[in-house]
């Protein structure tokens, strides 16, 4: 193969394919990238037989061809090459990468050692705005657990759920959902969240079609495409643990209680909890650690309901806050003994289920 | 333990067929039967090994290791430059760390977190080639040896591998079954326990210390 292409566009489709690519791969050969040339496009794939990222590039062609060349250093070779045109070309087991003076001479691995791995056809997909959809994986995506001990729990649930999209993540501590109207979709899949948390960095945030198969999950844009194996797993019913409805309410400003828990996390390590204590006219939020000292902080805001004091992590807290996309937060809770569900005052597309601490 | 330090070329039949050429290599003999075949580097890892029990057949200079599944590993040797034997007795075995003896502990006191209705019999449980960390008897009256790691990975499921090897030599015991306990396990040490046999259990070391006591649960 022989190509002519603009070193950013081609360190991007390098880069981005490369994602996939892991280090710690017991094979050889996925620690390289494939490179696919024909009818005038470089198609770059990059996997760890787990997740497969395809990134397309159109190219001057002086010849088609495919090529394995190692992932990191042929993306880190082409990115640090002068800026301008830069040529590709195999030659006897090497690929020949220069540019504006520099030539790396790569040694090719053998190309028929790297996964057969074919495109799955798109006709039942589903169309979403990707940029959508990445801001509410990543809504969902911090109550996913990173514990490879229980795999569903490392998943985010895409299920239909009426006429929307609903996307569900929990680590057993906390449960984020968020629902996306207007889209369509029946039955539901898992699919794994370290590879949805890279489809803004891989395939890009324009329109996206996804295919929810009974193996792989894909994820399609103009710039790539992401595809996935998915849990073959039974999510847990989390539907009995959403209440209808609580009894109190607290609605207070985003900022401010973020800005609040944060001072309160100074004192707190990760284990001690911040207490809430719940009253008219706001809430009181206070910690307290042995052996350093304490916090308090008064924050004014709407409450109705009984006085009532709930303990939560800070990081937890923070983390469900944080992804409120909201000005106003609203607390809910009936017990301090039983989960807190936290939403936006306006935007309820996204819902948080914190369980407290024992006090 | 005998070792030999001479040119060789070593054919391993099995499997597979792998052939290493002439060089110089290392080979050790150890008591329990285990031959391994060294390079120069490549820190623990053998070129080639055969585990205990096999036979040895040295007959002249072609030394044939021969396992009961028939594989074989032939070495032929020509210039033998260094060779010794010695006895090096009992080894006392690796000095735990802190977290993987104190996770042994832990899963001693709650062995229900590894399987439902284990019991454990004894802690370290002596065999010829050293401790198993557990000796556990499960619900239907069977025995299993418990290997307890931080982290899982080949070499650990070896050991454990080993340990049944002699354990199910003991009629009172036998059969002796294999769980391979960690807090994580490689994919590749996974898979090497299950196609042996043996069960893998992941645990939370936290939680088993019961740090995140007050955290509650959803589920």
């Amino acid at each position: 193969m022989r190509i002519r292409a603009e070193r950013d566009d081609l360190a991007d489709v390098l880069a981005r394919a490369g994602r996939a690519v892991s280090t710690r791969s017991p094979l050889p050969i996925l620690q390289g990238i494939l490179l696919e040339v024909s009818g005038g496009r470089l198609t770059v794939t990059g996997t760890d037989n787990e997740v497969t990222v395809r990134t397309y590039l159109e190219v001057e062609v002086t010849e088609d061809g495919r090529s394995v060349i190692p992932a990191r250093l042929a993306a880190e070779a082409v990115r640090k090459l002068p800026v301008g045109a830069v040529t590709l070309a195999s030659n006897e087991g090497e690929m020949e990468i220069t540019g504006g003076g520099p030539r790396f001479r790569l040694r090719e691995m053998v190309a028929d050692d790297f996964p057969k791995i074919s495109d799955v056809a798109m006709d039942d997909s589903i169309q979403v705005d990707g940029g959508q959809l990445i801001r509410a994986l990543s809504q969902v995506g911090i109550a996913a657990s990173t514990d490879d001990a229980r795999p569903t729990l490392t998943g985010v649930l895409f299920e239909g759920e009426g006429d929307s999209l609903r996307l569900v993540a929990t680590d057993s501590y906390r449960l984020g959902v968020r629902d996306l109207d207007g889209i369509k979709t029946e039955g539901s899949k898992i699919v794994p969240y370290r590879a949805l948390r890279e489809l803004g960095r891989t395939i890009g945030s324009g329109s996206m079609s996804i295919l929810l198969g009974d193996r792989e999950a894909a994820f399609v844009t103009a710039d790539g495409r992401l595809t996935v194996r998915v849990i073959d797993a039974t999510f847990p019913n989390y539907g009995q643990l959403l209440p209808d409805g609580h009894s109190n309410r607290l609605t207070v400003d985003k900022e401010a209680l973020l800005e609040a828990v944060g001072r309160a996390a100074l004192v707190a390590e990760d284990h001690i909890p911040v207490r809430l204590a719940m009253h008219a006219g706001g809430v009181e939020l206070n910690v307290v650690r042995q052996e350093v000292g304490e916090e308090t902080e008064f924050l004014e805001g709407e409450y109705v309901g009984d006085d009532m004091t709930i303990a939560f992590n800070t990081r937890y807290l923070t983390d469900g806050v944080n992804a409120v996309d909201d000005e106003k937060i609203v607390i809910e809770t009936s017990d301090p003994l039983k989960p807190g569900l936290l939403h936006g005052a306006e935007k309820t597309d996204f819902q948080y289920l914190l369980m407290p601490v024992r006090l | 333990m005998r070792i030999r330090i001479a040119e060789c070329t070593v054919r391993y039949e099995g499997r597979l067929d792998a052939y290493l050429p002439w060089a110089t290599r290392l080979i050790m003999v150890k008591a329990d039967g285990c031959v391994a075949v060294h390079a120069d580097g490549g820190a623990y890892k053998p070129l080639n090994w055969m585990n205990a029990p096999n036979t040895l057949i040295e007959d002249g200079d072609t030394w044939t290791v021969v396992n009961p599944k028939g594989e074989k590993l032939i070495i032929e040797f020509g210039e033998v430059h260094f060779e010794t034997t010695r006895e090096l007795g009992e080894d006392p075995g690796l000095v735990k760390d802190g977290v993987e003896l104190e996770l042994q502990r832990l899963l001693a006191e709650t062995p229900e977190v590894i399987e439902a209705g284990l019991k454990v019999i004894r802690r370290e449980y002596s065999t010829p080639i050293g401790p198993v960390d557990l000796l556990c008897r499960d619900s239907d009256g069977g025995t299993v040896a418990v290997e307890v790691k931080r982290r899982g990975e080949i070499d650990g499921v070896e050991q454990l591998d080993r340990y049944l090897e002699f354990l199910n030599r003991d009629s009172r015991l036998a059969p002796v079954r294999g769980v391979f306990v960690a807090q994580v396990i490689k994919p590749q040490a996974r898979l090497l326990a299950e196609d042996r046999g043996i069960i893998c259990v992941q645990v939370d070391y936290d939680e088993l210390r019961g740090a995140d006591s007050d955290l509650l649960r959803l589920f």
